[in-house]
């Protein structure tokens, strides 16, 4: 194949500005399809730099191939050297590539006021305690005892809520009067539970599958109240205070976040937030909390229960022993 | 048959670079019947997406809903804020089903549509809940009350003028008119005379709208939406409809006017510090600000730690800042419609008890803890800086540093400032757990001036480049220095933690440019040209080729 019509040296150079082309705007592009986050990830200027001479070497090799080959790409450059398409073209690529390379180096060597980027590592290990590795969510885990007291309140109608939601959930038992209190859930497991009570038999299953919706019902408010203003109502990362911070608050429905973490990490980073985290995280640019400051374990551990429901994603599972 | 596969991969991926992803909050067919699987399904979706704001009743009193401001939507009154439909009318559809896939901006409600957010939800989805949401009003269920069957729905103009300096002029001319001063300000920052207090119609102080902050303006900062907005009204605010008011043109004229006013955000991190030939400026009103680079920081509510804010006024500070051998100076500037210069200490917030594992909730209710009024509490703003210099990436906290790690603050109050006494504490803090600590008398070398104008503060602070007090920032050029800022807004109730912040930038004093860097460039001029002209003599003499 002896490249058709089009010269050698043009096919290169059309060669070198699409896989820069692609390089720069044709990776973000698809990174974004992708990842289906709102922005691309853009390739860093030393990656712009390896795929560029890998391709430059490349088209020497092939350039260099045969001395037919080499022929082909050098009789252009030879044209235009002799003045061959025009004198005055020959003069104006004789003054403007000089120029063109002599602002290059002003542009490499000037310093410039770009701060050197820092790598962070998201998911530290360094200083995880081993411990929290197999802890269980023991929201989602609940022991028999808490089962049976469960069924007991649900029997007597007498269901303990935590006070962040009993307001609004007396209120709305004060305007509808129900049979049973648990009827603001309108969810299947909830409804046969509430059936079950009606015919006096009570399945341990149900009561189970029913007290996980009142504990993800309170999750979600305490999530709302607590987490919502930085990392949203949908746990995407975009909460009315997550503009103001350069290192955004994480998105959790985005993958590689809360999916690939053990939950036990996951209470632990809600735990020590920012100032737990070891020095290769960068610390001091986290604004996550310390929770253990303000919330008992139990409600960290609701709200660890429903910021995975709600961002649809399911943690990590420990390695076993 | 390569060929043509790598010309595809090329294309497509070009393709997609240029492309941008719309979002659809415009369904793709009206409302579906609502039946009763259909609204019971919405019922669930809402109970775990939208009562922990909204309640279990659909009032707006869902348990987090006492610290946002503004509060989530009451559904059962039938009273909508944004509408395509007349002042006082049910919203379409169409609106409801606009606002739960957009969300409104710079509020907790946030964007629900599928195509934004991967939990989302569909376009059946959003309209089941939506079929929810009509059952908290009975008004829905009045024909005689449908906007869309009674004709009340507001169109947008089928041909609209072009936004540019004579459509934007002409908007100007229906501003003054049509008074939209009177609240908005001048400039648009919510600084107008009849700007405080004003209640919406649950009893709940609402603030005027800066029209100059776009992230802010809730259901949509297009042309387009603005056009709606004023055309509509804001039903239970004070903000009236201008339908009958004002014709198409006009309003549309007038949206575009808006739109001019919106500030468009610098992107980067480093303030480039301006260097000044003779005295480094202190007076805001200085001929030099103007050629100094600017860089905007956005801020948030200090959410760190207990006592929690999540409805901080103050969200974005530009900041310039000149230098010379001797000295360094920082202008700040902010919008903030009510200039407050009194401090009132017996009014501090005691945070004990909501500080404390269990308590109720950590952050501030955005009415009834703190008072947002007049008169109580001051403006006032810091810049931060690390004590010491940083080594690599290391810093201190953005959070007022720590134990180990102190930050040195710069705090300007505004009562101090009226007062005429030196308005900046020059100061230290090692974490947010103990007090700030200000310097003795002998190490306060901040000096500052201010002026507060038509909604917005300017003030500089200046102070020599470096000083020989071991808690202080020493500047010099050729490093980035960390700067962050706190902010207090006195008539929103903000004091002590309760403040604004942002997190690290930098600001850089630029060293010259040594001499070495123009030689290179023009030894590279000069060794490139010597080469073309060499291989040019080279081929001029060398025979032709076959």
């Amino acid at each position: 194949m002896s490249g058709g019509k089009i010269n050698k040296f043009w096919t290169t150079a059309l060669t070198i500005l699409v896989v820069f082309a692609l390089v720069k705007w044709g990776i973000p592009a698809v990174s974004r399809q992708l990842t289906g986050m709102p922005f691309p990830l853009t390739v860093p200027g030393t990656l712009v730099f390896i795929y560029m001479t890998l391709t430059v070497v490349a088209l020497f090799l092939l350039v260099t191939f045969s001395d037919e080959y080499l022929r082909e790409f050098l009789s252009p450059i030879k044209k235009l050297l002799r003045g061959g398409y025009s004198e005055s073209a020959t003069w104006i690529v004789l003054i403007a590539v000089p120029l063109i390379v002599g602002w290059q180096v002003y542009e490499i060597t000037v310093p410039k006021v770009q701060l050197p980027s820092s790598l962070r590592i998201q998911h530290p290990s360094s200083n995880f305690p081993v411990s929290f590795e197999k802890l269980k969510n023991p929201i989602e885990n609940p022991s028999e005892a808490t089962i049976e007291a469960f069924i007991d309140q649900a029997k007597e109608n007498e269901v303990v809520f935590i006070p962040q939601v009993k307001e609004d959930v007396d209120a709305w038992a004060k305007e509808t009067d129900p049979d049973h209190m648990l009827e603001f859930l309108p969810f299947a497991p909830v409804k046969k539970l509430l059936a079950e009570i009606e015919a006096g038999k009570v399945n341990k299953v149900t009561a189970k599958a029913a007290l996980h919706e009142v504990n993800l019902f309170e999750g979600r408010a305490l999530y709302a109240m607590n987490c919502r203003p930085c990392h949203g109502d949908s746990t995407a990362g975009d909460g009315p205070m997550a503009d103001g911070f350069k290192l955004r608050p994480i998105n959790f429905t985005d993958n590689g976040t809360i999916e690939t973490i053990v939950e036990g990490y996951t209470f632990w980073r809600v735990a020590n937030g920012g100032p737990g985290l070891p020095t290769e995280a960068t610390p001091w640019d986290s604004a996550m909390p310390e929770w253990k400051l303000n919330l008992s374990e139990e409600e960290r551990w609701k709200i660890i229960l429903a910021e995975y429901n709600l961002a649809q994603k399911t943690p990590r599972i420990p390695e076993s022993e | 048959m390569m060929k043509a596969a790598i010309i595809l991969i090329v294309a497509g991926t070009l393709a997609l670079a240029a492309s941008n992803v719309l979002a659809a909050d415009i369904a793709s067919k009206p409302m579906p019947e609502a039946t009763e699987a259909f609204t019971e399904q919405g019922h669930q979706i809402y109970i775990q997406r939208c009562s922990f704001c909204h309640g279990l009743l659909g009032d707006g009193n869902g348990p987090a809903a006492k610290y946002m401001d503004p509060r989530p939507r009451d559904f059962t009154l039938g009273t909508f804020k944004f509408r395509t439909t007349q002042s006082g009318e049910l919203p379409t559809d169409t609106d409801l089903f606009r606002t739960v896939s957009r969300g409104l901006k710079g509020t907790g409600m946030q964007a629900f549509d599928n195509q934004i957010i991967k939990n989302g939800l569909s376009e059946e989805q959003r309209w089941q809940v939506i079929s929810y949401i009509k059952t908290f009003a009975p008004e829905f269920d009045d024909d005689e009350l449908d906007p869309v069957k009674t004709g009340k729905v507001v169109e947008l103009p089928a041909s609209t003028a072009p936004y540019n300096a004579e459509t934007v002029a002409k908007g100007k001319a229906v501003f003054e008119r049509a008074k939209c001063w009177e609240c908005h300000g001048r400039s648009g920052r919510g600084d107008g005379q009849k700007s405080f207090d004003r209640k919406d119609d649950w009893g709940f102080p609402i603030r005027i709208r800066n029209l100059t902050h776009p992230w802010k303006i809730k259901a949509g900062d297009r042309v387009e939406d603005i056009f709606m907005r004023f055309s509509t009204g804001i039903s239970g605010t004070p903000m009236p409809s201008f339908v009958k008011a004002l014709n198409d043109e006009d309003r549309w004229a007038l949206a575009n006017f808006i739109k001019s006013l919106q500030h468009k955000l610098t992107n980067h991190q480093v303030l480039k510090a301006l260097r000044v030939e003779g005295d480094v400026p202190l007076d805001p009103k200085a001929a030099e600000w103007a050629t100094a680079e600017a860089m905007d920081v956005r801020l948030a509510g200090q959410v760190v730690a207990a006592p929690r804010w999540q409805n901080p006024s103050i969200e974005l500070v530009t900041m310039r800042a000149a230098f010379n051998d001797k000295e360094i100076a920082f202008l700040m500037e902010w919008d903030d419609p009510f200039k407050d210069t009194t401090h009132k200490e017996g009014q501090v917030f005691n945070a004990k008890e909501i500080s404390k594992v269990g308590a109720f909730n950590s952050y501030i209710e955005g009415n009834g803890m703190i008072p947002r009024k007049l008169e109580t509490f001051r403006d006032s703003i810091a810049l931060q800086f690390p004590s010491k210099e940083t080594s690599g990436t290391k810093k201190p906290h953005f959070y007022r540093g720590g134990s180990s790690i102190p930050v040195n603050l710069w705090i300007w109050k505004a009562d101090a400032d009226a007062a005429g006494k030196r308005a900046v504490d020059d100061a230290g803090a090692r974490g947010w757990k103990q007090p700030v600590r200000a310097q003795g008398e002998k190490q306060q070398q901040v000096t500052s001036k201010a002026e507060w104008a038509a909604g917005r503060w300017r003030v500089v602070m200046k102070r020599p480049l470096t000083t020989p007090d071991r808690g202080d920032v020493q500047f010099s050029p050729g490093r980035f220095i960390p700067m962050s800022v706190n902010a207090w807004d006195g008539s929103n109730g903000e004091h002590g933690l309760i403040m604004s912040l942002s997190t690290w930038h930098y600001v850089f004093l630029e060293a010259p440019t040594p001499a070495k860097i123009y030689i290179y460039a023009l030894l590279a001029v000069l060794i490139t040209g010597g080469l073309g002209f060499w291989f040019r003599r080279i081929v001029r003499n060398a025979p032709a080729d076959a």
